[in-house]
């Protein structure tokens, strides 16, 4: 037994040693959203969203301002055509979409680099149905301080009402249910 | 795993993380049973103190299975890779009983039209418990009574250790992460049986997440949920053939198959339909062991078959292993 403990030593050596580059092993489930300004643009929930223009796949130019003056609001769900982005937009486009058809849902493709290629991953991916933003250089992307299966919904007064992960749909249907 | 470019991160959150997510399918050298080392899982030979096992994983992302099973290709001009360096140890603690720790180290290198990305960091830990259902060395070379056909039974527990970088954590994107972020508990039968020059081996294994608290995605604060990855479950048969060389060194060269589950998972209570996924897959190995037995080096290569309905929700890759174990008697 004292092999094995002695074996136990150096283990419990490295793992203090990694303490602080290993996540958060005792994670905390804290509200911890800090306060936003109202009327300040940013990418947080009560912020103002950020103008941007994008062309989209179908080589036709998308601004924001311009469809929020048309349309009860915009969901944009940055993808990058992996599993979980096909499985997120697939119950999107099913469960979410058909409820709400006042407003726009967008997909940003961050990763293809060009309109050809973003409509080449939409088309075999099988998402032709859907407007497709090409955001070859990444601004929309920054801007939002977006990820792989960030959704962001923005209300018709262009304040930003969600931006997190899509999950399981639920919280991106109860936001627009409470959107004005 | 499993896993985890950017594209594969997807892949990753979703899966992967994992390289130690999953257990290896093919065997590492001669069974286990035989003083070979470990036949699927590091796991020490009988009557052996101490053992170390080093390998290194490229894996290679080429498309993925959609939650209808239809493989999906890659987005045009992307190079999507995973590298692991693996360490493990593992030791006895009683005649029946051994232990075992891994640690990976992993490296994540994608590259797409618009964007490239090279990050690095600690994978998910994995401790195991191994209890060894039987005293004698379970090989034969010949079958002279029925109970020469009794395989050598292993029972292990195992617990990951979330080490590796979660997207719940401190974190800028989804590039960034080597790790699931979950606590997991899984229990494994590893069933081995050598009659010379054959061998074959199943593995079972039933795992469960444990639930946890997030309050963070990919660095920002958001509002508050509880999340719960669905239970896991895999299962794997391997057969092999063992050449004796001169020396009476051996080279064995083994085939497996191997099927990943794991069920939808939970949101505050409530099923995430987006979660879920299905792995099946082939590996084949050749492992070269001294006489002796103390010394394995293996070279592995799983395939994920890129049909149709071959998996769900979960990329297809190609996992080249190069691995290397010695065994302190």
């Amino acid at each position: 037994m004292s092999f094995a403990k002695l074996s136990v030593l150096p283990l419990v050596l490295l793992l203090a040693a990694c303490q602080d580059i290993t996540d958060d092993l005792a994670p905390s489930g804290a509200d911890e959203r800090p306060e936003v300004v109202a009327g300040t643009v940013g990418h947080a929930v009560g912020q103002l969203a950020p103008d941007f223009t994008l062309t989209n796949t179908r080589s036709e130019s998308f601004t924001l301002s311009t469809e929020l003056a048309v349309s009860d609001g915009v969901v944009m769900y940055f993808a990058m055509w992996c599993p979980i982005c096909d499985s997120h937009m697939s119950h999107m486009r099913t469960q979410v979409a058909s409820d709400f058809p006042g407003v726009t849902f967008l997909i940003v493709d961050y990763v293809s680099g060009s309109i050809t290629g973003a409509r080449a991953a939409q088309i075999s991916n099988g998402y032709n149905d859907l407007q497709v933003l090409a955001d070859s250089e990444q601004t929309v992307l920054d801007r939002y301080r977006a990820t792989m299966g960030t959704t962001v919904v923005i209300d018709r007064n262009g304040v930003v009402r969600m931006n997190e992960d899509y999950k399981d749909g639920a919280r991106l249907h109860e936001t627009l249910e409470a959107m004005p | 795993m499993p896993v985890l470019s950017l594209y594969a991160i997807g892949r990753r959150d979703a899966l992967l993380c994992a390289a130690l997510a999953l257990l290896p399918l093919a065997p590492a050298g001669a069974a286990s049973c035989c003083g070979g080392g470990s036949a699927s899982s590091l796991v020490l030979p009988k009557f052996s103190q101490a053992m170390v096992d080093v390998s290194v994983d490229i894996e290679q992302y080429d498309g993925f299975w959609n939650k209808d099973g239809e493989h999906v290709p890659d987005p045009p001009g992307s190079d999507l890779n995973q590298y692991r360096l693996n360490l493990g140890y593992a030791w006895r603690l009683a005649p029946r009983w051994q232990a075992s720790v891994s640690v990976p180290y992993v490296w994540n290198r994608n590259d797409y039209t618009a964007l490239t990305s090279n990050t690095d960091g600690l994978g998910d830990m994995t401790a195991t418990m191994w209890y060894e259902a039987f005293d004698a060395i379970q090989c034969v070379w010949k079958v002279r009574s029925p109970k020469d056909l009794m395989p050598a039974a292993y029972f292990g527990a195992s617990l990951t250790v979330p080490t590796g970088v979660s997207p719940y954590d401190d974190v800028e994107n989804s590039f960034d992460i080597t790790g699931r972020g979950f606590y997991r508990l899984d229990g494994t039968m590893l069933l081995e049986k050598t009659i010379y020059p054959w061998n074959m081996g199943l593995q079972l294994t039933y795992g469960r997440y444990l639930e946890r608290e997030v309050n963070r995605e990919y660095g920002n604060y958001i509002e508050p949920y509880h999340k719960q990855l669905g239970a896991r479950a895999q299962g794997s048969v391997s057969g092999g053939y063992t050449h004796f060389l001169e020396s009476m060194a051996s080279v064995t060269f083994t085939l497996a198959y191997a099927d990943l589950w794991e069920d939808e998972g939970e949101i505050d209570g409530r099923t995430d339909p987006t979660t879920g996924l299905r792995k099946r897959s082939l590996a084949g190995t050749v492992a070269y062991a001294t006489l002796d037995r103390d010394w394995v080096v293996k070279l592995s290569l799983g395939h994920a078959l890129r049909q149709d309905g071959r998996g769900e929700n979960f990329p297809t890759t190609d996992i080249l292993t190069l691995g290397i174990s010695h065994v302190f008697r």
